[in-house]
């Protein structure tokens, strides 16, 4: 034990507006000569920006190192965490302030393609892997934190007491949320001073019993696997050893504490050595800002021997330190930050406001409500109160807290109904505030790897609207291409493809291009995601998926990550969708995911391991659809059958592009099926013979028959105009052309009595007025010269005795044309 | 209308009066006479004035717990704590509750019981229903009495309610959006100025303290009548969700149906929770429209298919089994109930309960005997 005197520890809690309010306090009435937060010692250098004009909170510190940009680590900080407010306080008072944790340069595990655990650096990230870790990283693509879940913030201890250890200590006391136990029993007695000591007591006691129960459970895991020898036994995170969800507990433990106590263990050596460095350089009043966690072993030394010799042979990777603006939504536990809070919107507003803290809060809720035009008058808001006030009494609370505060929202302001309550967790109990940083602050890695990238496809950002036209046959186009479309997954719409322009051929693609000065906020912002565009986009890709509701959005997404070429992404968005299939049951959807799906297979972008997946969710899809597909089609009236026009027009066309034998067999009996049903929609009938004719599953002559009686006068008007629309529509050019086409029609009208026809003219005449003037004309001069060209046409096409040697002569310059390398 | 509401004051005084042993089913202050006793003599916490005990043991009386005594409150509600207090704290603060949910959500049970353990009596009752008039909810006259003496008050006949004013007690308002608009409005000047004039004599009853009014309404058709807003102010709303898991409720109908045998006086022994778990997932997965599993959709019904209703099939099947078999409760005793409760629409629903049947029921493991016993009986 060294002179602990002049040392005074500041156990306080990550984000709690009540440590960072009584640390305040308590700092100022101390005025130490030197303050060492808990943070990494790596940021030493744009520690100062800190106090620049133009940072606003929350904003978090950002190490990373640049060989590896998939290695990250985020501290974040709010206006009302403790830590800012003691930097904020250092600074402004010219007192040195320091960081004192373990520096993210020993951190960063060594380069190894394989995620290997084996000490006290890896990541939290390796500790829980993924089911799939190993095939990814076997593409060559080290994806280690690759979404913003899983990046840890190395002050976030997952193991559950270690994460917000007050809260331990408030659960035992009664309390849901330890900023409540904090308010009450700190706030309300004002007296601060004592209040350290008494949490380093406290925390001291809480240690002490965690770590005997950790001991106690881990020997019993031990002894219950029997494989394990010793604590220094590597423990390897292959999927193998992570069992299934049942045993969640056991496998944190397993997985986790090894390394953590390892880490934590060398942290708490190295806060240890720096406030025996500034001992040693004569400092005398000494705050030290830590986690309450680790408050009581920085209190009892231990001789600085052995923490030197534990902080030997480290590993060092060059790392560089960064702002980045950072959002309250991020804060949040539930975005996967490991030291995050419920509710950073309500800790503002209570680091914010002194008093009246239930009226304050109300009224914003009111006026939030408002503006949603929810009535919310002023006596709502004192009903409120009023019983917020008494549920606090009820749970013999001195202060009402959140928890009542909505309970007396949602039953005052909101009648009851949860939807609005929502609105508010979203807008002021989590918030939307958005941190910014000052201009100066160095770039973030994903700006750089996006400025290398543009570096390499040599395309810069301008801020001029241009229309490029990408040939994706070239590799730097298609580059170029890939590079715009992970941007937009990604929210910087940096350039938007513009079809309309484009020629007919499928290796075009037309880009208006547009660089707006916001779009860096928007990397900064999706640097969350990555640190290079390429694993940005791909962790994106993933949260979504697995965020989306249905099918459809699936398979957008799917087309855009085709576009973009992730084929990482595209693995998961497959797997996503497959299991989305299994159980969607509304045949829309499934039509809907078959075209885009017929179109990788067919075109195939991703990596061929992936075809037989696709194939076999298209498989799926076909066969689901084919017997949903009847059910899905009776009794729609005319907006419902339009659309399903639409729909079965679009499988027709993928499933003529799969040119898969058994789907076209069974699609085609499905539509046969449909035909010869009773109350399906006539556009839909219609449509269904047209395919049918076209497919040659039907004779003309059976087509023509099936005209007739589709448009008998015994059948509906609407109805039977409804089925010549779905049997032409659209095809103006192809009924000139088509022979057959034109004969069916042809007989079918010849074969009409004089009586019959000025009844069914007004039918025809509908479908055949969405035909263009031209297209028209030359019908109508078709057929006043009917007689001669059906028989010319007839002819033409039937001939077989043509000159074969004179034809042959054009053959080398279509060969030409078309590309094709000449046979001989 | 006079008639009808002069019945029904007597028919209210005539049970407050004495407690016969044989009337079919007791009030809650009755049937829990004892656990109010109980906590009553625990209880040392502030009571509001004229409550009978403070918050917290009526949260203690709803919700169930252990006293220091040991004593043990049984669950009257089964669901989320908080709940219960919300309503609680709402009565402490002289806001009016208004309960809604589904039908079968146990609004009704908890308005009476929270009548019961905060006024001691649970019976000052209106019904709401299309015909509930104005003289039901604030006064009407005894016009022998007035055509003899002239309007004075003893020729007046009060309203359940204004008892409640009087006493200080609570009143219940059953089915509040039943009731027609105009006779709502009434309760207006009731709630907010707690007062009811009687212009008739130039007089006014004036709310002692710890009146209040508990109103239940259903959400589910949105009642008949809509509250106005000015109406709807004056309450403090809270919704009864329906149980949410599984487990939750099965306990409530176990529970229930256990009582409700015992009321009745039923041979048959209590039901095997295999069986009430059987009931409550068929319940559930109509319900929710999805399969317990989460793998296979639905179709639901048009009935509520409430817990409620799984308590009453229940009660049903153990009346069967009691009286026409041989007293254990199999599935053939619940399958006439269970499709009555489903099929309330005989065209849509049975396609519902039809198809539910055969895809469900039918390929479940263990459920053979349910499948036929419904095949057979629909």
């Amino acid at each position: 034990m060294t002179d602990t005197a002049n040392l005074h520890i500041f156990g306080i809690r990550h984000h709690g507006p009540g440590s960072a309010r009584s640390l305040r306090q308590a700092l100022e009435e101390l005025k130490p000569d030197v303050i060492l937060v808990e943070g990494p010692p790596d940021a030493q250098d744009v520690l100062t920006l800190l106090v620049h004009e133009q940072m606003q909170p929350p904003v978090a510190l950002l190490i990373y190192a640049p060989e590896q940009p998939q290695y990250a680590v985020y501290y974040p900080f709010a206006v009302f965490s403790p830590e800012w407010q003691a930097i904020h306080y250092g600074l402004t008072q010219d007192v040195p302030v320091r960081f004192m944790d373990l520096p993210q340069t020993h951190q960063v595990p060594p380069p190894a393609p394989e995620p290997k655990a084996e000490d006290g650096t890896e990541p939290v990230t390796a500790a829980k892997p993924e089911p799939d870790d190993n095939a990814q990283s076997s593409a060559g693509q080290t994806v280690q934190s690759e979404t913003p879940q899983l990046t840890p913030d190395l002050t976030a201890l997952l193991f559950h007491p270690r994460r917000d250890p007050l809260r331990w200590i408030a659960e035992a006391a009664g309390y849901n949320d330890s900023e409540r136990w904090w308010e009450d029993m700190v706030e309300h007695r004002r007296d601060s001073t004592d209040l350290f000591a008494a949490i380093l007591e406290a925390m001291t006691a809480l240690r002490a019993e965690v770590e005997a129960y950790t001991q106690a459970t881990q020997s019993a895991v031990q002894a219950a696997m029997g494989a394990i020898p010793t604590e220094e036994a590597p423990l390897t995170n292959e999927p193998d050893d992570a069992p299934a969800d049942g045993q969640v507990t056991m496998q944190d433990i397993m997985l986790l504490d090894p390394f953590e106590t390892k880490r934590e263990a060398l942290r708490e050596a190295w806060m240890r050595q720096t406030i025996r460095a500034a001992q040693k350089e004569g400092f005398e009043r000494i705050a030290v800002v830590c986690g309450a966690w680790h408050a009581p072993v920085l209190a009892d030394m231990p001789p600085a021997k052995e923490d030197a010799a534990l902080l030997k042979n480290l590993p060092k990777t060059k790392v560089q330190a960064t702002w980045v603006p950072w959002t309250y939504g991020r804060l949040c536990f539930a975005s996967g930050y490991g030291a995050g809070i419920e509710s950073p919107g309500w800790y503002h507003h209570l680091w914010n406001s002194s008093d009246r803290m239930a009226v304050r809060w109300l009224a914003r809720v009111a006026s939030l409500l408002r503006e949603q035009d929810i009535d919310a008058s002023s006596a709502h808001v004192i009903e409120a109160v009023r019983l917020a006030e008494s549920l606090a009494a009820l749970r013999d609370r001195p202060l009402p807290g959140l928890p009542e505060l909505n309970e007396a929202v949602q039953s005052i302001l909101c009648f009851g109904s949860d939807v609005p309550l929502r609105l508010i967790h979203e807008k002021l109990i989590v918030g939307e505030t958005m941190g910014q940083v000052p201009e100066e602050t160095p770039a973030v890695p994903l700006q750089q790897d996006l400025t290398r990238e543009q570096k390499r496809l040599r395309f810069q950002p301008e801020a001029s609207q241009k229309v490029l036209d990408f040939d994706l046959r070239k590799p730097n186009d298609l580059e170029r291409s890939h590079l715009l479309h992970r941007l937009n997954l990604l929210g910087v719409p940096w350039g938007q493809v513009e079809r309309s322009g484009g020629g007919k051929g499928t290796f075009h693609e037309l880009w208006r291009i547009q660089w707006q000065p916001e779009f860096a906020i928007r990397i900064i912002e999706a640097g969350a995601w990555g640190n290079t565009v390429f694993e940005a986009a791909t962790a994106l890709v993933r949260d979504q998926a697995d965020r989306a509701p249905d099918l459809p959005a699936l398979t957008t997404l799917l087309e855009r990550v085709r576009l973009a070429n992730l084929p990482i992404a595209s693995q998961h968005v497959m797997q996503r969708l497959q299991a989305e299939a299994a159980i969607a049951g509304d045949v829309v959807h499934l039509m809907d995911a078959l075209p885009p799906l017929c179109n990788i297979l067919r075109y195939g972008d991703v990596r061929q391991t992936d075809t037989q997946m696709v194939g076999h969710v298209v498989d799926g899809l076909v066969a689901r659809v084919c017997i949903g597909l009847p059910l899905a089609c009776a009794s729609l009236n005319d907006e419902a059958a339009e659309e399903m026009y639409q729909r079965i027009n679009n499988v027709q066309a993928a499933i003529g592009l799969l040119q898969i034998p058994e789907h076209t067999a069974t699609w085609q009996a499905t539509l046969l099926g449909l035909v010869d049903k009773g109350n399906i929609h006539g556009l839909i009938t219609g449509r269904c013979c047209r395919i049918l004719l076209d497919a040659g599953a039907l004779s003309t002559e059976e087509a023509a028959r099936r005209m007739g009686l589709a448009l008998s006068t015994a059948s509906e008007p609407a109805q039977a105009a409804a089925w010549i629309e779905g049997f032409l529509k659209g095809s103006g050019m192809l009924l000139l052309h088509d022979e057959r086409l034109w004969q069916v029609l042809d007989e079918w009208v010849t074969g009409l009595t004089s009586e019959v026809f000025p009844q069914l003219l007004p039918l025809l005449r509908r479908t055949f007025s969405t035909f263009t003037p031209p297209e028209r004309r030359q019908m109508g001069e078709r057929v006043k010269h009917q007689k001669a060209s059906v028989k010319s046409k007839a002819t033409a096409v039937t001939v077989d005795n043509f000159d074969t040697v004179r034809a042959a002569k054009v053959l080398p310059i279509i060969a030409r044309l078309l590309g094709v390398p000449q046979a001989s | 209308m006079a008639a009808t509401k002069t019945s029904s004051v007597n028919g209210i005084n005539g049970v407050s009066a004495d407690t016969t042993p044989t009337v079919l089913r007791e009030h809650a202050e009755q049937q829990f006479a004892e656990e109010l006793a109980e906590l009553a003599k625990a209880d040392t916490r502030p009571r509001p004035p004229q409550w009978k005990l403070s918050p917290w043991a009526v949260a203690t009386y709803l919700v169930g717990g252990q006293l220091d005594n040991g004593f043990e409150v049984t669950p009257k509600y089964i669901g989320s704590r908080r709940t219960i207090e919300i309503a609680i704290a709402t009565l402490a603060t002289d806001r009016a509750l208004l309960l809604l949910g589904v039908p079968g959500t146990a609004k009704t049970w908890v308005s009476e019981h929270l009548s019961a353990a905060i006024s001691g009596n649970s019976t000052l009752l209106v019904q709401g229903t299309a015909g509930t008039s104005e003289e039901a909810m604030r006064y009407g006259w005894n016009y022998a009495r007035l055509l003899a003496e002239g309007p004075s008050r003893a020729a007046l006949v009060s309203s359940p309610l204004m008892r409640a004013m009087q006493t200080g007690q609570i009143a219940r308002v059953e089915e509040l959006t039943r009731i027609p608009a105009d006779v709502q409005d009434s309760l207006i000047t009731i709630l907010s100025e707690k007062t009811l004039p009687i212009p008739e004599l130039g007089e006014e009853v004036q709310a002692v303290k710890g009146f209040n009014v508990i109103a239940t309404a259903n959400n589910r058709d949105k009642g008949v009548n809509e509250l106005s807003s000015a109406l709807k102010r004056r309450f403090n709303t809270v919704i009864l969700p329906v149980p949410e898991t599984i487990d939750e409720e099965v306990s409530i109908v176990q529970r229930r149906v256990e009582s409700l045998g015992r009321a009745l006086e039923l041979p048959a022994e209590p039901p095997a929770l295999e069986e009430i778990r059987r009931l409550v997932t068929v319940f559930r997965e109509l319900r929710n429209g999805v399969t317990v599993d989460g793998k296979t959709k639905v179709k639901s019904p048009t009935g509520t298919l409430s817990t409620a209703e799984a308590i009453s099939v229940m009660g049903n099947g153990l009346a069967l089994a009691a009286h026409f078999g041989d007293g254990t409760l199999r599935a053939d005793d619940v399958a006439s109930g269970l499709i009555g409760a489903v099929v309330k629409d005989p065209v849509q629903d049975q396609v519902v309960w039809k198809e539910y049947l055969e895809t469900v029921v039918k390929e479940r493991e263990g459920w053979k005997d349910l499948y036929r016993a419904c095949r057979d009986q629909g």
